[in-house]
C-alpha cells in the first residue's frame, strides 16, 4: 500500500510540473452576521499548460469567486480557510508575500474582469493608464510597453491610436472588453482568466472576440481559463470543462466528452435548457428551481438535491463526491448510473 | 391586428463642438403581425430594432409612415383615445432590475395597477386580489411566497416574470419583448421564452420580440416570423425555420455563424465564416448597400447601388448576390 502511495505522489508531481496553475482543496467562507457560508467548498483544479479551461456556473455560485481565491484576492468578508494553488509547480500563491504576489498578478497572470467598464481608470486614457501599470510592474522601457500595447489593439481589430488617447467612456462594450484583454496580456502574462468576458455583448462581436481569444492563445500559447454562465461560450471555447454548482464542482472533463455524455443531473438540465438553433424546439426543458442561494451552501446533503430529478432519500443526507467514470471525465452524484 | 407602413425615424444630434448630424434610425419597415401572430425583429446593438419596438408602444413618435392598430392609424388619434388603443400594447424591457421599484413590494406593484384597472371595470377589492394570484400563477410564480417580497430578494428570472404579470393586468393584446433573456442566465432562460409561447398559444397575445440571438427567437413557436434588421433596414425576412436552414443575405449568415457551436453535440455548418470588423454607427451616409463596408462577398456594384427588398423563393431578401450558405450549427 505505501508503495502505491508513493508512487502516486511522484506522477501528482510530475503532472503538476505540467500545470500552469495547480489548485488543492480551496475553501472560501463569507462572514455573515447569521455564520459563515462557504462560499468555495474543497475544490481542486488544475489547468495544464496551454489549454483553454472552462468554468460554468450560474449567477451567486461562487465561480468569480473561486478566480478571486486561485489569485489570492479575495476581499472581505471573504476569507480563505485552507489550500495551496501552485504556479509553475513551485509558487504557493497562497503563501507568497503580498508583494510577491502583486508582481505576480499582471506580470504572469492576467485577468479580464466581468465589468470591463468597472476596472478601467474613468478618469485617466487608456494610454495613461498603460504607463501607470508599466511603472506598478517597474517596466524600464515604457515606449516599447506602448508599442506593444498598439500592436495588441490592432490584433483585437481596434484603432490603437485612437483607444490609447480615448476615455473609457469613449469607448464601447465591445472595444472595452478588448482593451481588457489587451491589459491582461500586454505585460507578457502566460495565464489568463478571463471572467464573463462576452457576457454583455451581442452575438457578432462575441463571436470575434472569442476567434481573437482562439487565436492569441495559440499564438502566445497561452493558459486560459474562461468563466461564464452561458454553457455556449463554453462549450465553443474550451477543451476542458468544469461544471461549478454552490461552491463545489459536480462534473468536470473534457469538453465534447462531456457534452455528449453528461453524467451529473445538472450539467444534463443545463444542457437540455439551452435554445438550440437546430433539433426539436419542444426537446428543450428549461431548468427546474431557482439559482442556488446562501441556504443551498448551507446544505447538508447534495447541493443539487432541490433541484435533482433523480434523486433519493440518501442525497438529502450526505454529499457525493468527485469521482472518476473513466478516463478524465469526474462526477459528483450518488446515482451516475441511473437511467431517466 | 398591428400593421406599420413605410416607418422611418431620424434621430438628430446635437454635437457640442461639430455640426448636428442626423442618424437614420430606421429606414422604411413594414410588417404586420396578425392578433395571436408572432414576429421576431433580430440585429446587433444599435441597428434601430429597439426603436421600432420604442415607436410601436407610442414611446418614440416616428419621423414617417404610419402605425395602425386595428384599423385605427394612431398618429391620428386624437391624445386620449390614442392612450387608450397603446395600453393594448405592453412593452417588457430588457433589464429586471431596473424595471421595478426598489421600495415597493410585489404586492403594492401589482395593486396599483389593478386598481386602476378594477376601477374602470367597476370591480370591488376581492376581484383585485382574485385577479392578483390569477396572473402571478399564469406566469409560474407562487403567489404566497412571492407577495410580500421586494425585488432585491428576487433572481432574475423571477423579475421578469413579475414584469410579465404586471403587464398583463391591463390585459394587452400584445406584449413588445425587448431584449427580455439577455440579462438572465442562460439556465433560466428558456423558462421565460416557454412563457411566452404559452401566453400567445393559450392567451391569444400577439408578440412582439426583439433580440440578437437567433436561437431564442425559434422557442416562440413554428410559425414565427423572423425580420432581420441592420442599420434599421429589414435585410431579410421569412419564417425563422426556413431563414436559418436557408439564409440569403450575408449579414444574416454572419449572425448565424456567431452562434456558439456546442463541441461535441453540434458541428459548424460546412459555410460558416466570422466577421471580426466592428459595426460603426455613424458615419457618412452610403449611396450602396449597407452591408457593403462588412461583406465579405460584396462586388463593385453593391457600393453604388442599394439593394431592395424583394421576393425569392417564399422569403424576402435585400442583396444583390443572394447566395444560400449552410452557416447555422448542426446537431451530430
Amino acid at each position: 500500500m505505501s508503495d502505491t502511495s508513493t508512487v502516486n505522489t511522484e506522477s501528482t508531481f510530475k503532472e503538476q510540473q505540467k500545470m500552469a496553475i495547480s489548485a488543492r482543496n480551496i475553501n472560501v467562507v463569507y462572514a455573515t452576521p447569521t455564520g459563515d457560508i462557504p462560499a468555495v467548498r474543497n475544490v481542486d483544479i488544475d489547468l495544464p499548460r496551454g489549454s483553454i479551461t472552462g468554468i460554468i456556473g450560474e449567477s451567486g455560485s461562487g465561480k468569480s469567486t473561486l478566480i478571486m481565491a486561485i489569485m489570492n484576492a479575495v476581499t472581505k468578508p471573504g476569507k480563505i480557510t485552507s489550500g495551496s494553488v501552485l504556479l509553475n509547480g513551485e509558487n504557493d500563491m497562497l503563501q507568497l508575500s503580498s508583494e510577491k504576489q502583486r508582481k505576480i498578478r499582471g506580470k504572469e497572470i492576467g485577468f479580464v474582469f466581468q465589468a470591463a467598464q468597472n476596472s478601467l481608470n474613468p478618469l485617466r486614457r487608456i494610454g495613461q493608464q498603460i504607463l501607470d501599470l508599466g511603472r506598478a510592474h517597474e517596466v524600464h522601457d515604457l515606449r516599447a510597453l506602448i508599442k506593444y500595447a498598439k500592436e495588441l489593439l490592432i490584433r483585437l481589430g481596434l484603432d490603437a491610436d485612437r483607444v490609447l488617447a480615448s476615455f473609457q467612456h469613449e469607448l464601447s462594450g465591445g472595444m472595452r472588453q478588448r482593451v481588457g484583454i489587451m491589459f491582461s496580456l500586454v505585460l507578457n502574462a502566460n495565464i489568463v482568466f478571463l471572467d464573463e468576458s462576452t457576457t454583455a455583448l451581442d452575438m457578432l462581436s462575441q463571436a470575434s472576440v472569442l476567434e481573437i481569444i482562439r487565436e492569441l492563445q495559440k499564438e502566445k500559447n497561452l493558459t486560459i481559463a474562461f468563466v461564464s454562465h452561458d454553457i455556449g461560450v463554453i462549450a465553443d471555447l474550451s477543451e476542458r470543462i468544469e461544471i461549478f454548482y454552490a461552491g463545489e464542482i459536480v462534473e468536470e472533463g473534457k469538453t465534447s466528452e462531456v457534452l455528449a455524455s453528461p453524467k451529473h443531473p445538472y450539467t444534463k438540465g443545463l444542457i437540455k435548457a439551452i435554445p438550440k438553433i437546430s433539433g426539436d424546439i419542444d426537446a428543450a426543458e428549461p431548468l427546474k428551481g431557482s439559482s442556488p442561494d446562501y441556504r443551498t451552501f448551507k446544505q447538508e446533503g447534495c447541493l443539487f438535491y432541490d433541484r435533482c430529478p433523480i434523486r433519493t432519500d440518501s442525497c438529502r443526507d450526505s454529499r457525493p463526491e468527485l469521482n472518476i467514470t473513466s478516463g478524465y471525465h469526474k462526477v459528483a452524484c450518488f446515482r451516475v448510473d441511473a437511467n431517466d | 391586428m398591428i400593421e406599420i407602413k413605410n416607418l422611418q425615424k431620424f434621430f438628430q444630434i446635437k454635437a457640442k463642438f461639430s455640426n448636428h448630424k442626423t442618424v437614420h434610425a430606421v429606414r422604411n419597415v413594414n410588417l404586420t403581425i396578425s392578433s395571436g401572430g408572432a414576429l421576431c425583429l433580430i440585429g446587433e446593438s444599435g441597428c434601430g430594432k429597439t426603436t421600432i419596438g420604442r415607436m410601436l408602444c407610442g414611446m418614440e413618435r416616428p419621423s414617417s409612415g404610419s402605425i395602425i392598430i386595428d384599423g385605427q392609424d394612431i398618429s391620428r388619434l386624437k391624445r386620449g383615445a390614442r392612450a387608450k388603443l397603446l395600453q393594448k400594447i405592453q412593452l417588457i424591457h430588457q433589464d429586471p432590475y431596473q424595471a421595478l421599484n426598489p421600495t415597493h413590494t410585489i404586492e403594492q406593484m401589482m395593486k396599483a395597477t389593478l386598481k386602476k384597472v378594477a376601477k374602470q371595470k367597476k370591480k370591488d377589492v376581492d376581484w383585485i386580489r382574485q385577479r392578483m394570484d390569477e396572473l402571478l400563477k399564469l406566469v409560474g410564480l407562487d403567489p404566497e411566497t412571492i407577495l410580500f417580497k421586494y425585488p432585491h430578494m428576487l433572481s432574475g428570472g423571477q423579475r421578469q416574470r413579475v414584469i410579465i404579470a404586471r403587464a398583463l393586468t391591463v390585459e394587452p393584446e400584445m406584449l413588445i419583448a425587448d431584449e427580455v433573456v439577455s440579462m438572465i442566465d442562460v439556465s433560466l432562460r428558456l423558462g421565460i421564452l416557454k412563457l411566452l409561447r404559452y401566453l400567445r398559444e393559450r392567451h391569444n397575445i400577439s408578440i412582439l420580440f426583439i433580440t440578437h440571438d437567433i436561437a431564442s427567437a425559434r422557442y416562440l413557436g413554428n410559425d414565427t416570423e423572423l425580420y432581420v434588421v441592420y442599420k434599421g433596414m429589414v435585410i431579410e425576412r421569412g419564417r425563422t425555420e426556413r431563414v436559418i436552414r436557408r439564409p440569403q443575405h450575408p449579414y444574416t449568415q454572419a449572425l448565424l455563424s456567431a452562434m456558439p457551436i456546442l463541441k461535441g453535440i453540434e458541428k459548424p455548418g460546412k459555410d460558416r465564416f466570422v466577421i471580426t470588423s466592428q459595426f460603426k454607427q455613424s458615419e457618412e451616409e452610403t449611396r450602396g448597400c449597407l452591408f457593403a463596408d462588412r461583406c465579405p462577398f460584396k462586388q463593385s456594384i453593391c457600393d453604388e447601388k442599394q439593394p431592395e427588398l424583394i421576393h425569392n423563393d417564399d422569403a424576402y431578401h435585400a442583396c444583390f448576390f443572394p447566395k444560400v450558405r449552410q452557416v447555422a450549427a448542426e446537431s451530430i
